[in-house]
């Protein structure tokens, strides 16, 4: 060893010797390294761990056999999430109608003790008919679905259950230039597309990561599922027996979750050939052993901290909509409203896209969060001049068919256009904060609100021209 | 299962979770492992928080943290992202690998899974290269009964040279002793001599020379090895910290620390 | 009198204009200036760099030369080489053009830049191998010197460029490198490694490409005829016109000769058969390799294909007790030989 003394030595002339040992040690040390770890690691673990039964086959690989197999593995998947939403639709309806005759049983009295109070009918309907009411759709709409949804999703998460879906589906990813993991971050996506765009963090390779990012709107998140769940049973399923009704409903929320793998395989695919060109990356994934989830936290935590976030959010966003909207539904121009000014001026390209005006005018004043869609949307129907009196689906139903002359049309390409539509604020804002990039954000608004103008034009005019609508 | 993880668990007469206030606190113990071995869960267990724990690789981005007190010393608890080594550059193992060499924990526990020994102990060899203060949960002990496996952990401990404790986060079996653990190893009490591996002849000796010249220009740096081996690889963030002075500021506030604290304690022992 | 508003209206856009246009920073003038020199400045790189190739073939650079293979137009050229002269970087020595040395440490530099980069491109972002030679082209010039030190390091050091050309280190000193025999003067049935394409002309190289030869392949001649070379790896046989053949070079493998016929790929291994792992293919590096290694793939691993699902890609293998699932490609590059079942 040379003697060195710290006053001549300077960290230069350590990373120069480095530099010179290294190319001595060639390129195959690292694995020497590696190996000799192993090696120890493999040596000490012999020592410690002793078989007591010898099981060749245990239970989690017999399992795994099944859930991944080349027959079954597919199917398995399919019906899982078919049973999922189907759980949810049935579980969710009939509280539902509960929370909404409550809710509004109280605007009703509320408004009418407002008003024997002599108090101005403008501020009786700006607290009531238009903040509370905002609130009590979002609630009553949300609520069900969400508390029994985010458990049930969170049991198969805990379980070890999404790996194996990722394995199952990796080749399709792999086609479309895209990273196998990107079907864990999907899955995420169903909690919350936020949560999802984070989730893209266990892609190391950015381009494959930056496909993740932007298509994962296409999985339709919480916020989204209600409307595709009311849509599914008021129009999809009206015409069925009530027996077959919640198949046909859960079967039609899959068929649009599918539409959305669908679109995100294909965008992907186009992605990776154009804006962010390049092959497929190595990865590797692993497939832990199954564990048995703790039902007692599963449902505390996804009750508590994430169906009560979410519809925090909900509700924050609900109560200024709901302002808005009685604002724009109550001033009057030349004998007509705002809202109906504005519906009408979006009406005839809302009509292009097989949707109508107010349809677009909820979804403008719902950008901030998608969740309020559909009681925003509501609040503009019965805002100008009409009150439902049967709340429920039954009265959705009275009122957009028989009222607002909504068909089949009508609520498939609003199935569709809620799947395909740009991201809410709160996703485009985490978009922008994990890509640091505006120009992606921005991306990704355009990709997602094209192919929704795109896809539902092509789907009305397809409809008219067989004279469907 | 109520809320409280935790009722059953004997480590609750000293245990108290604190969840998150963390701002006051005496020592850090950071969790490291590899992927699904049940660091979250083990987090979860210790500070009564629900930091999520979903079953699948990648889970746990970033660190998360939180705090506990144990014998009225109240402790950080620093939840690292699950990697299988801290070799290769992934953003996770970056997180991991720096907090473990840069973040100064007193101690590192490396959760293991007791029905994948092997893999594991990779990382466990790995952290052992960085850091003295180590100690090996090796848990979902359950598990490996229920496969029938047998786990010989005075063995473990020996060949390792640092202690390995038995545990199941999910029902707080072992937790109580993990914990005492921790306190001993941190306070001193428990000795550890980690192993460390060797290479080729060639290796060795390039790292030896290489280690000779970092002690020399920072005397009592504990992890001169690990930093050469890092060197020769090429590890960009070790090449800045070692010119930017990080490393030897790191050895200072070490021993600043060590200082504090022994006095601390042998306060402690006067009353 | 016009409408105020009209006129707030047009001074805003003639401020706006006036701003698109003479910006300190992003105005288009500066913008264009800028772009003129930076243009002057890659020419003179491509240059420099140019002379470097020749200088190491031993060949000399002609002005013709120049104006021949770069394609500049012969007054820019004289414009251009004045320039370099006067910063003593070229001198003109009877018609040819040769490196002073501090030309010559500048075009180490920039060949430094374009095979780092060359070598990033190809082992972390996984770019086809033909289209990173002009995607390096262009960043050759953009990247500043303590960037490609911090890429460097970022790759881990690596000695060679993914055609297999050295890299040259900060001091601009090339790594010593093993002298590879073209394959039209190959032993036929000697197992041999490649060590380096030429990847001039561009046809050529496209096509050892497209037949899919790897850098670091283990191969051996099983036929060399005047109309064709077949190679095999044990798994698949690759044909080269004998053109084409003389741009791979190859050096002895002392490992291929241990192992034997045995040795094959982890992606033709049957399902539920044990095997053990021989090594990582050479041609896999880079941040792959490491994860591969991380992974717990030494050489002597035992690993099983456990899982196989409805596309038959990927297939999930058993490893040191875990599973873990590679796609078809991925597990190409991991060497195995067949264990008997116990």
């Amino acid at each position: 060893m040379s003697v060195l003394t710290n006053e001549n030595l300077t960290p230069q002339d350590i990373l120069a010797k480095a530099q010179k040992l290294r190319p001595q040690l060639g390129d195959a040390f690292r694995d020497e390294i590696v190996t000799s770890l192993y090696g120890e690691a493999e040596r000490i673990a012999q020592r410690a761990v002793h078989t007591t039964k010898d099981k060749r086959w245990d239970f989690d690989q017999r399992i795994d056999r099944i859930v991944t197999s080349p027959v079954w593995g597919l199917p398995i998947m399919l019906l899982l999430l078919a049973a999922v939403f189907w759980i949810t639709i049935v579980g969710a309806n009939i509280p539902s109608q509960m929370l909404a005759t409550a809710l509004f049983w109280l605007e009703d009295k509320a408004s009418g003790l407002f008003t024997a109070w002599g108090i101005p009918w403008w501020i009786t309907g700006f607290l009531w008919h238009g903040i509370y009411r905002g609130l009590a759709w979002v609630v009553s709409v949300m609520l069900p679905p969400m508390a029994i949804f985010f458990p049930l999703f969170t049991i198969l998460e805990d379980l070890g259950y999404l790996p194996r879906v990722a394995f199952n589906l990796d080749f399709l990813f792999k086609k479309a230039g895209a990273h196998g993991k990107q079907a864990l971050t999907m899955a995420m996506g169903f909690g919350c597309n936020a949560a999802g765009v984070v989730a893209t963090r266990v892609i190391d390779s950015p381009r494959e990561r930056l496909i993740a990012i932007l298509t994962n709107n296409f999985v339709p998140c919480n916020g989204r599922f209600p409307t595709l769940i009311m849509l599914a049973t008021v129009f999809v399923a009206a015409s069925f027996s009530p027996v077959a009704a919640s198949f046909v409903a859960a079967g039609s929320v899959l068929a649009v979750v599918l539409i959305g793998v669908f679109f995100t395989l294909l965008v992907s695919w186009v992605l990776s050939r154009t804006l962010l060109k390049g092959e497929a990356s190595a990865f590797t994934l692993e497939l832990p052993p199954y564990r048995r989830p703790n039902i007692g936290r599963i449902v505390y935590t996804s009750l508590i901290d994430r169906t009560i976030f979410v519809l925090w959010r909900a509700v924050l966003m609900a109560a200024p909509a709901g302002a808005v909207i009685w604002v724009l539904g109550n001033i009057y121009v030349n004998g007509n409203s705002l809202a109906i000014y504005i519906a009408n001026f979006l009406n005839p390209f809302g009509v292009l896209l097989g949707l109508d005006g107010v349809i677009l005018l909820a979804y403008i004043i719902a950008i901030p969060a998608n969740e309020i869609v559909v009681p925003t949307m509501l609040m503009v129907y019965t805002g100008t001049g009409m009150m439902i009196d049967l709340p429920g689906l039954d009265g959705l139903r009275t009122l957009l068919i028989g009222q607002h002359g909504w068909t089949l049309l009508t609520a498939i390409n609003l199935m569709l256009f809620s799947l395909l539509h740009n991201p809410c604020a709160t996703t485009i804002a985490t978009i922008y904060k994990e890509t640091k990039s505006a120009k992606w954000a921005t991306v990704s608004v355009i990709i997602t609100l094209g192919l929704a103008f795109l896809v539902t034009f092509l789907t009305a005019s397809f409809a008219r021209l067989i004279g469907w609508a | 299962m109520s809320s409280n993880p935790c009722e059953t668990c004997p480590a609750n007469a000293q245990l108290a979770q604190m969840g998150l206030k963390i701002e006051k606190f005496d020592r850090i113990v950071a969790l490291a492992g590899n992927p699904n071995t049940g660091k979250s869960t083990l987090f979860n267990t210790l500070t009564g928080l629900n930091q999520h724990t979903g079953n699948w690789p990648g889970k746990t981005v970033t660190r998360a943290e939180g705090g506990y007190e144990f014998n009225k010393i109240r402790y950080k608890l620093v939840d690292l992202p699950g990697t299988y080594s801290l070799l290769s550059a992934s953003q996770d193992e970056e997180v991991a690998r720096n907090f473990i060499l840069f973040g100064q924990p007193d101690c590192v526990v490396v959760v293991t899974d007791a029905t994948a020994l092997e893999r594991n102990l990779n990382l466990v060899l790995q952290v052992m290269e960085i850091t003295d203060k180590v100690i090996v949960a090796v848990n979902l002990m359950d598990e490996a009964r229920r496969k029938g496996l047998e786990v010989d952990v005075r063995s473990l401990s020996r060949d390792l040279g640092a202690p390995a404790i038995p545990i199941t986060a999910r029902n707080g079996e072992g937790v109580q002793t993990l914990l005492s653990t921790i306190e001993e190893v941190i306070n001193g009490n428990i000795q550890t001599k980690p192993l460390r591996v060797s290479g080729t002849d060639q290796f060795r000796r390039s790292v030896e020379e290489l280690s000779g010249m970092i002690t020399a220009l920072i005397p009592n740096i504990p992890n001169a090895r690990w930093l050469a081996i890092r060197l020769l690889d090429g590890d960009a963030r070790v090449e800045e910290a070692l010119v930017n002075g990080e490393l030897a500021d790191l050895v200072m506030n070490q021993r600043q620390s060590d200082l504090r604290l022994s006095s601390k304690t042998a306060l402690a022992g006067n009353q | 009198m016009p409408d105020p508003i009209v006129l707030l209206l047009a001074a805003a856009l003639l401020f706006a204009l006036a701003l698109l246009i003479f910006h300190p920073r992003k105005g288009i003038f500066i913008r264009l200036r800028a772009g003129r020199a930076a243009a002057q400045r890659e020419k003179m790189e491509d240059i420099l760099k140019f002379i470097l190739d020749r200088q190491q073939e031993g060949r000399f650079t002609s002005n013709e030369a120049l104006i021949d293979v770069l394609s500049i137009h012969p007054n820019e050229l004289l414009r251009v080489r004045k320039t370099m002269e006067a910063q003593g970087l070229v001198r003109v020595e009877g018609g040819t053009l040769a490196l002073t040395a501090t030309g010559q440490q500048l075009a180490l530099q920039i060949a430094r830049a374009h095979r780092l980069w060359e070598r990033y491109l190809a082992t972390e972002a996984r770019l086809p191998l033909q289209k990173i030679h002009r995607e390096a082209h262009r960043m050759e010039h953009r990247i500043s010197q303590s960037e490609v030190n911090a890429l460097d390091a970022a790759l881990g050091y690596p000695l060679f460029d993914p055609h297999g050309d050295p890299i040259p280190n900060r001091a601009g000193e090339l790594p010593a490198k093993e002298l590879g025999k073209p394959l039209t003067e190959w032993e036929a049935g000697t197992p041999g490694r490649i060590i380096q394409f030429e990847d001039e002309p561009p046809l050529a190289y496209e096509q050892i490409l497209a037949e899919g030869l790897k850098l670091g392949q283990t191969l051996r001649v099983i036929e060399a005829t005047p109309e064709r070379y077949v190679l095999t790896d044990g798994e698949n046989e690759y044909r080269l016109a004998p053109a084409v053949a003389a741009n791979v070079f190859l050096v002895p493998s002392p490992k291929a000769a241990i192992h034997g016929g045995d040795v094959f790929p982890l992606a033709s291994l049957d399902d539920d058969q044990p095997a053990e792992v021989v090594n990582i293919d050479e041609s896999c590096q880079g941040f792959t390799r490491r994860r591969f290694l991380d992974l717990g793939l030494t050489p002597g691993t035992i690993i099983y294909p456990e899982l196989n699902n409805f596309f038959g890609d990927p297939r999930a293998y058993r490893v040191r007790g875990t599973l873990i699932a590679l796609r078809r490609d991925q597990a190409g590059m991991i060497q195995v030989r067949r264990l008997e079942p116990e």
